[in-house]
């Protein structure tokens, strides 16, 4: 993934806040699919947490409850 | 009887309102995403049994399979917009594996999701009343100005103004 490169000038808001939106729903999917892959691989949840910078109680609950 | 003519109308709109949010949920997850936008509740509408929300979108031209990939590609340009070349969803898939299988948690509607809702359910309520109908759902995200929802309809050549008329004169369609 390239570096950030530009920002859209300040009379296109709505390209920004688009982006913002895009980067978030990427951040979400590698977030989901990157614990899933660590705890395929043996990761504890504590570890899991350390690695987000997230509480344990909070990582399990986002990620552990849809594991059903 | 009174109490029968309240309670009719949101029993008789319960099995629709579970395919929306059931359908919007899956349809995020689906796209990894933890909450389901009003982009996802308008996939779910057009996937509803009354045709009404397909019929909307045929009438303007539009084709509401190619929604979903509108979608993604809508947020794909968003990153290319500030020199970001997004990671493909495939490719994330094959890299780190799919996250868990679907929805084992309560469901999970983001603001403009349940905005949405609420907006399609005043528009069913003020329609004589009518049950709910996938056209509600697209009149009422037509009517959103911006979000991602908007950028998707726009992206597919769709005016909104003119999806939100189509979808009306799909409901007047239902009362003949």
């Amino acid at each position: 993934m390239a570096a950030l490169t530009r920002i859209p000038p300040p009379d296109e808001p709505s390209a920004a806040l688009a982006a913002v939106v895009a980067l978030r729903r990427l951040a979400d999917r590698l977030e989901r699919a990157a614990v899933a892959r660590a705890i395929q691989e043996g990761w504890t949840w504590a570890q899991v947490a350390e690695a987000l910078g997230v509480t344990r109680q909070a990582a399990h609950k986002r990620h552990a409850g849809r594991r059903g | 009887m009174k109490l029968t003519a309240k309670l009719s109308r949101p029993i008789r709109d319960v099995g629709t309102i579970k395919r929306l949010l059931t359908g919007a949920e899956a349809e995020a997850h689906a796209q990894g995403e933890s909450l389901a936008g009003a982009e996802h509740l308008l996939l779910a509408a057009l996937e509803l049994p009354d045709g009404t929300a397909r019929r909307a979108f045929e009438r303007v031209g539009a084709a509401p399979d190619d929604l979903r990939s509108a979608i993604a590609t809508q947020h794909a340009e968003a990153l290319r917009a500030i020199g970001i070349e997004p990671v493909s969803d495939e490719l994330l898939d094959a890299e780190l594996g799919t996250g868990a299988p679907a929805g084992t948690g309560p469901l999970r509607t983001g603001a403009s999701a349940q905005t949405a809702f609420r907006a399609a359910v005043d528009l069913a309520k003020a329609d004589g009343p009518s049950p709910l109908l996938g056209a509600h759902v697209v009149a009422a995200v037509a009517q959103i100005e911006h979000g991602t929802a908007a950028r998707t309809l726009s992206g597919m050549g769709i005016d909104r103004d003119a999806l939100a008329t189509a979808a009306r004169e799909e409901l007047a369609l239902r009362r003949t």
